[in-house]
């Protein structure tokens, strides 16, 4: 073992290692703490995940290890490990997001179980070593390169970035100018943006609608007009904003309107990664099976 | 303008030509003749569907009965497709035989055609994203009879599980991610891990395992085919296990009622 050539074995014990830290790391530290990952940290963690994955594959030709975390044998147990760790989130009852687990070991908060985050990040690991190596503009590596690489920036641009999302609930009275607003935990936020709301009525013809008429002020200046619909919102400096609520109590005659402000600045590199991965799969359906390559390999 | 009682008038027609061309692929006829057939069965059934639509002044996407008449039209579509790239002679039977079933609830159960889904599947996403999980299954379900019977019988078929896995997997790949794009825009996260999700993630796993295994072992079949069982079983676990899954109960957003 860990004699030339590196193989599955290795893998496997990778895996099973990292489980094994994982496990310590839990009963050390407790669960993964998401939160933390706010920028900037996620960005660092971005940088020396790229950085490191760019110095192991220029080292690759001196250190075996790192040439072999690019071949399917380390990649094989990292995926069956994972796969594993998935099910057994998927038999177990999970708490709701950001709740603290019920169980001793941890399981039921699977998200932030240290051996389900060590060995999908190992996957990511992988994945972005992998993609190094066929990281040329040739035509038999965009295939290659629509799959792998769309999954490693989906992945990561998820991951880091979800600690970057803002969800939060601002409230608004007709003639008034609001830029605080809430989150889940009803923690008070100030905005760079500010929504002043001139009038808010429900109208039932055609089809039953709650529209607001407001304008938006941005720190920068921009003053932006318009109406606000369920189903219709408006995008202003990367935050959409939705159509909530009302005071259900007066009806038609409410005069104040609940909005639903969204901020995702990671989503753009998260729908990159989409659909590259999508473009991946349609290749996969109009490319050449295992076999036809072989034999036409033969017969040129 | 034409309405459900006039399925039938189309149906039949549609499913007799593509039960001949079937035949006629098994009996190893001519490729040209066989897809015309299969082609003229498509554009009965697709006629039926297009004057629904007009009918119904709306896609008719929005019921029960209005889906299954995509899955009909749309299995023997890709089968037809499969045929014609890998000239399997038997794909042809399973696809006609899907799409009868399909079409048979049509028929039979008129009672439900009118049940509204829930508002959450209310959406354009949905028709697609249940269609190509619809296919995904029905590729990669073959691919795992294909394994059963080369592990009982003996009989090589690796070439034929191995395709369709590939085009299953891609397909999977393509659900699994329309249906991220429709979270996004129903309930603002693209991915949540609910039951239903973390199933789905396991599962294109476990096929992306089958896939690497088959370059990194082309010759070890045996786990290979023993491994098509157990992505099979995910599957099974995704598509309506967790319906039944303690761990599931009252969590999921998949689950709709029954």
């Amino acid at each position: 073992m860990w004699s030339k050539p590196l193989g599955m074995t290795e893998g496997s014990l990778v895996c099973a290692a990292l489980v094994a830290a994982g496990l310590v790391l839990q009963f050390l530290v407790g669960p993964v703490q998401w939160d933390s990952m706010a920028c900037p940290i996620n960005l660092l963690v971005l940088f020396f995940l790229l950085f490191g994955i760019v110095v192991m594959h220029l080292c690759r030709s001196k250190v075996r290890l790192f040439r072999w975390m690019a071949t399917l044998q380390a990649g094989v147990p990292a995926m069956v490990t994972c796969a594993m760790m998935t099910v057994l989130m998927g038999v177990t009852r999970q708490v709701p997001s950001g709740q603290t687990p019920v169980d001793i070991f941890g399981i039921t908060a699977m998200l932030s179980f240290w051996p389900f985050v060590l060995t999908y990040l190992w996957l990511v690991l992988l994945v972005g070593m992998v993609c190094m190596t066929r990281l040329r503009l040739l035509w038999r590596n965009i295939p290659f390169l629509l799959n792998h690489l769309g999954l490693f920036i989906a992945l990561v641009a998820g991951t880091l970035g979800n600690a970057d999302m803002q969800r939060l609930r601002m409230m608004v009275q007709e003639g008034k100018t609001e830029w605080r607003a809430v989150d889940a935990r009803h923690k008070v936020h100030e905005l760079p943006i500010a929504i002043e709301l001139h009038d808010f009525t429900i109208e039932e013809q055609p089809k039953l609608s709650f529209v607001s008429d407001v304008t938006v002020y941005t720190k920068g200046g921009i003053v932006v007009r318009d109406t606000i619909r369920v189903n219709k919102p408006m995008e202003v400096k990367g935050w959409k904003i939705y159509q909530y609520s009302y005071d259900e109590a007066k009806g038609s005659m409410s005069d104040i309107s609940i909005f639903e402000l969204v901020r995702d600045p990671w989503l753009p590199y998260v729908y990159l990664g989409i659909f590259m991965m999508l473009a991946g799969a349609g290749t996969g359906l109009i490319g050449k099976g295992e076999k036809e390559k072989r034999i036409n390999g033969k017969l040129e | 303008m034409v309405s459900w009682s006039e399925l039938s008038v189309f149906a039949l027609p549609a499913l007799a030509l593509w039960a001949v061309a079937a035949v006629l692929s098994l009996l190893g006829k001519r490729q040209r003749m066989v897809c015309a057939l299969a082609i003229c069965g498509l554009l009965v059934f697709g006629t039926y569907i297009a004057l629904m639509w007009l009918s119904l002044e709306r896609p008719p996407l929005r019921t029960m009965g209005e889906t299954r008449l995509w899955y009909s039209f749309f299995l023997p579509l890709v089968g037809l497709l499969t045929y014609s790239r890998w000239h399997y002679r038997w794909v042809l039977s399973f696809s006609t035989l899907l799409s009868a079933v399909f079409i048979c609830i049509n028929i039979l159960k008129s009672e439900i055609h009118d049940k509204a889904l829930m508002p959450a599947l209310q959406s354009p996403w949905f028709a697609p994203h249940v269609i190509i999980y619809m296919f995904a299954y029905a590729t990669t379900g073959t691919a795992m009879l294909l394994a059963l019977w080369q592990l009982l019988r003996g009989q090589d078929q690796m070439n034929a599980i191995d395709n369709l896995t590939r085009v299953g997997l891609s397909f999977l790949t393509i659900g699994m991610l329309f249906g991220a794009l429709w979270a996004k825009e129903a309930w603002g996260t693209y991915w949540s891990w609910d039951p239903k999700e973390t199933w789905a993630a396991a599962t294109w796993l476990c096929y992306l395992v089958y896939v690497h295994w088959r370059r990194c072992c082309p010759l070890a079949l045996r786990p290979a085919l023993l491994w098509q069982i157990v992505c099979f079983l995910c599957l099974q676990m995704c598509w309506w296990g967790i319906n039944y899954l303690p761990s599931a109960q009252g969590v999921s957003v998949h689950t709709y009622g029954g």
